[in-house]
């Protein structure tokens, strides 16, 4: 049996609990939502309503309970003086006297809502009722004749009457009745209870006022904080908080300047870090591509002549030697000299081509796309519109660069069928397109030689106020984009 | 905010209204619902009997009680008590035949006989006479030992009619020379000697004239009062209070009361009731027992009373 109940008992709980739950998320959704000047506001408001409805129904009951009591001891009162008064005018069949008694009476006594006498053989001899009389009031509330009082309640059209009826000269005479209105106790306890609303709706307002001012002095320093992380989230460092009170927001206000201040300085040594690194690999880059130049003259002045002198050498030795084994053998050396010659140019092109300066970008990187095409037979669409007119130097060879690191990536890497290259001028930037249809890559995890490779790339790009974007799926092919600003033509 | 305006209004409901002390009325009456009061329904005619206000109203219905039951065990017919505050009251009552039977004071019968020919019935005797006096009474720290005394002092007078109340204590102050408004400070009227006795006792007025036979009841009834009020001066006797009936009593009913009243002394029913208003019994009275009244009243009496 008590196992059941309380298995009945955990069910309901449960289901107490089930059907709670949606209510509370949803309070504590209304709640949360809500901004703070609107909880203060709340809180002063429902603190408030709350104690004035609550004092409101306090002092309603503990009235209307006083008043009552009050009422019917009147009702008592007032129908045994009547009695005792009434006695000898009904003795002595003094109608008018008895009708004069009872019109006092309740002139006296707003409260009386009426008073009558019935004689002992319940004929009424007086009453206040004017022109005719409730006949229905007979009824009700008849005192015996030894009785002190009789009191019952009535309910009529004008509220509660409290009916007393008192025996006259002990019933020998007849019997007062007399009926005590609620109605005058009923307008003074409205009356009350809307003097304590009006109160209650005073002080409420005074609270939303101080709510109000609460409310700004408390939001004030808030507001001027959110504001102030906004500008620092967008790297400005600048923004400085008033510390408007001596308070806890006072020491957040505090301790946010002092971390703005310390972002701040360390912005600017990043900054200077940043910019200094910029200048040592621009530097770098220069020197790199004046050696590569250097490398690729020498080679090809130098170096070639050099080879061709030999070239022209063997080339004499064959002529003047009858030997059929030294003709051969210089032949071939003449063969190896040749090849040795074509891959020192080969590497002087690679290294830094003639073409770029001497030709432009467009023509380096026909060249370029012929030699990648004539070496991994690959299908290259190369399609450039720059115009005539020359790029600043070293645009071109960034430009220049990223596509050769691009094709060697595709190369070595992508397996791809078919590549395609854009390079084309595009309001003031040059934008470059790199796409194949290779196995491409994730570029978050790529390996570390070919991220290196990357971010090489993106580094000559920003060098020159440009952004590189690689986009790739594995088995989605790749796509490099390149957009660099043209600053000084 | 409409939420909030909601909850509001629904706390000051829940003050306004919530838990009235818990009145349970017994019942509903629409008191604009008014209808003329029916009229009494036609009762067997009852013997109505009047008894002059010689004592209060209460006073009366408690000492006649047993006597109108007797007199309605003897008629077989219910019986009305009917009192008025005056004396004069009364007697226009009997005349006009509203009356019956009525116990009246001797001065209203002096009135009464003179106006419209009001019957003799019977008169109470009481310790063997069928006579009464005026008492003047004074409290009982008083030093007035007569009339002369009481000059400049309150008077009370029980009915303007009363023989013993009024008539006789006036009479006495004509013999100083004067009228009672010059004599007293101040004088008033009680209507009843009961109350007139209580007057005095209570110290509201300085003196008072009252009829023996209620004064010695009175005393008789409540000790005490002999503590509070004495006797300075008894007039001569007078005629006894008389029972009396308007002329236009039907002579058989008349004669039946008469027989009545007279045989109640045989009877122990009879004798209590007779004891509840301190007679011994009733008996025939002549007229002329009270033309010694009559001469009295006449000196001032009529000329105000015409």
């Amino acid at each position: 049996m008590s196992a059941i109940s309380s298995r009945q008992r955990r069910t309901f709980l449960e289901s107490v609990r089930l059907r709670a739950q949606p209510l509370l998320k949803k309070t504590w959704e209304v709640v949360s939502a809500v901004s703070v000047r609107v909880k203060i506001l709340g809180m002063m408001l429902g603190l408030v309503l709350l104690l004035g409805a609550g004092v409101t129904w306090q002092v309603r009951n503990s009235l209307t309970s006083a008043f009552y009591a009050q009422l019917e001891n009147e009702s008592i009162t007032t129908a045994r003086d009547l009695a005792a008064r009434a006695a000898d005018p009904i003795l002595i069949n003094d109608l008018v006297g008895l009708q004069r008694l009872l019109l006092e009476t309740q002139e006296n006594n707003p409260d009386v809502r009426y008073a009558f006498i019935v004689d002992k053989d319940g004929q009424v001899l007086a009453h206040t009722f004017g022109s005719g009389f409730p006949l229905a009031l007979l009824r009700h509330n008849q005192a015996a004749p030894g009785e002190h009082h009789r009191m019952v309640v009535l309910e009529t059209e004008s509220g509660l009457v409290w009916d007393t009826a008192v025996p006259v000269f002990e019933g020998r005479a007849g019997t007062v009745r007399i009926g005590i209105s609620d109605a005058r106790l009923r307008a003074t306890i409205h009356a009350l209870t809307l003097q304590l609303i009006l109160m209650v709706v005073l002080v409420s307002t005074l609270g939303v006022l101080v709510a109000v001012f609460l409310t700004f002095v408390l939001t004030r320093p808030i507001n001027d904080l959110v504001q102030a992380t906004r500008r620092v989230a967008q790297g400005d460092f600048s923004p400085r908080v008033p510390r408007w009170a001596d308070d806890e927001i006072g020491d957040l206000a505090e301790a946010f300047n002092a971390m703005t201040a310390e972002l701040a300085r360390a912005d600017e040594i990043r900054r200077e870090r940043e910019q200094l690194r910029r200048q040592l690999l621009e530097k770098v880059i220069a020197t790199q591509e004046d050696e590569r130049r250097r490398i690729a003259r020498e080679l090809h002045d130098s170096t070639s002549q050099n080879l061709t002198s030999l070239m022209v050498g063997l080339k004499h030795l064959e002529t003047l030697c009858d030997n059929p084994r030294v003709r051969l053998s210089a032949e071939e050396l003449r063969g190896v000299t040749a090849r040795t010659l074509e891959e020192v140019h080969e590497i002087s092109a690679r290294l830094r081509p003639r073409l770029l300066d001497d030709l432009g970008l467009a023509a380096a990187l026909e060249r370029l796309a012929h030699e990648w095409q004539a070496r991994h037979k690959i299908p290259l669409d190369l399609l450039i519109h720059i115009g005539e007119e020359r790029l600043p130097v070293e645009i071109e060879t960034a430009i220049y660069r990223i596509v050769q690191e691009s094709l060697t990536n595709v190369a070595r890497h992508a397996g791809a069928r078919s590549v395609s290259v854009l390079v084309e001028r595009r309001g003031g930037d040059v934008i470059a397109l790199i796409e194949d249809d290779g196995c491409g890559f994730d570029p978050a995890q790529s390996p570390g030689e070919r991220r290196l490779g990357l971010a090489g790339m993106r580094e000559r790009a920003e060098l020159l106020g440009g952004q590189l974007t690689v986009e790739s799926q594995p088995g989605r092919g790749t796509s490099i984009h390149v957009q660099i600003p043209i600053r000084n033509p | 905010m409409s939420r909030i305006v909601l909850l509001t209004g629904l706390l000051f409901l829940l003050a306004g209204c919530a838990s009235q002390p818990a009145i349970h009325p017994v019942a509903v009456v629409d008191l604009t619902d008014l209808q003329p009061l029916p009229t009494p329904a036609l009762r067997e005619t009852p013997l109505r009997v009047a008894v002059a206000a010689v004592i209060s109203p209460k006073g009366t219905v408690e000492s006649y009680a047993e006597l109108l039951q007797y007199l309605g065990q003897k008629t077989g017919r219910p019986i009305a008590l009917v009192q008025r505050r005056t004396y004069m009251e009364v007697n226009d009552l009997i005349e006009r035949g509203e009356v019956d039977l009525a116990f009246v004071c001797t001065s209203a019968y002096i009135v009464g006989s003179k106006d419209f020919g009001m019957e003799l019935l019977t008169a109470p005797q009481v310790n063997g006479e069928s006579v009464y006096r005026s008492y003047l009474i004074v409290p009982v720290d008083s030093d007035a030992r007569n009339i002369a005394d009481l000059r400049g002092k309150v008077f009370a007078f029980t009915d303007p009619i009363s023989l013993t109340g009024r008539a006789y204590p006036t009479s006495l102050i004509r013999q100083l020379g004067a009228t009672p408004e010059e004599f007293f400070s101040r004088v008033f009227f009680t209507y009843s000697h009961d109350e007139a006795i209580y007057a005095v006792a209570n110290g509201l007025a300085d003196g008072a004239g009252v009829d023996s036979l209620i004064y010695d009841y009175a005393l008789a009834r409540d000790p005490s009062l002999a503590q509070k009020v004495k006797v300075i001066h008894q007039s001569p006797p007078f005629g006894i209070p008389p029972v009396v009936v308007s002329p236009n009593l039907r002579p058989q009913v008349k004669a039946e009361l008469q027989t009545i009243l007279l045989e109640m002394n045989t009877d122990p029913a009879g004798q209590a009731a007779l004891a509840a208003i301190g007679v011994e019994k009733f008996v025939l009275i002549e007229d002329a027992v009270y033309d010694p009244v009559r001469a009295l009243m006449g000196d001032f009496f009529f000329d105000q009373y015409p």
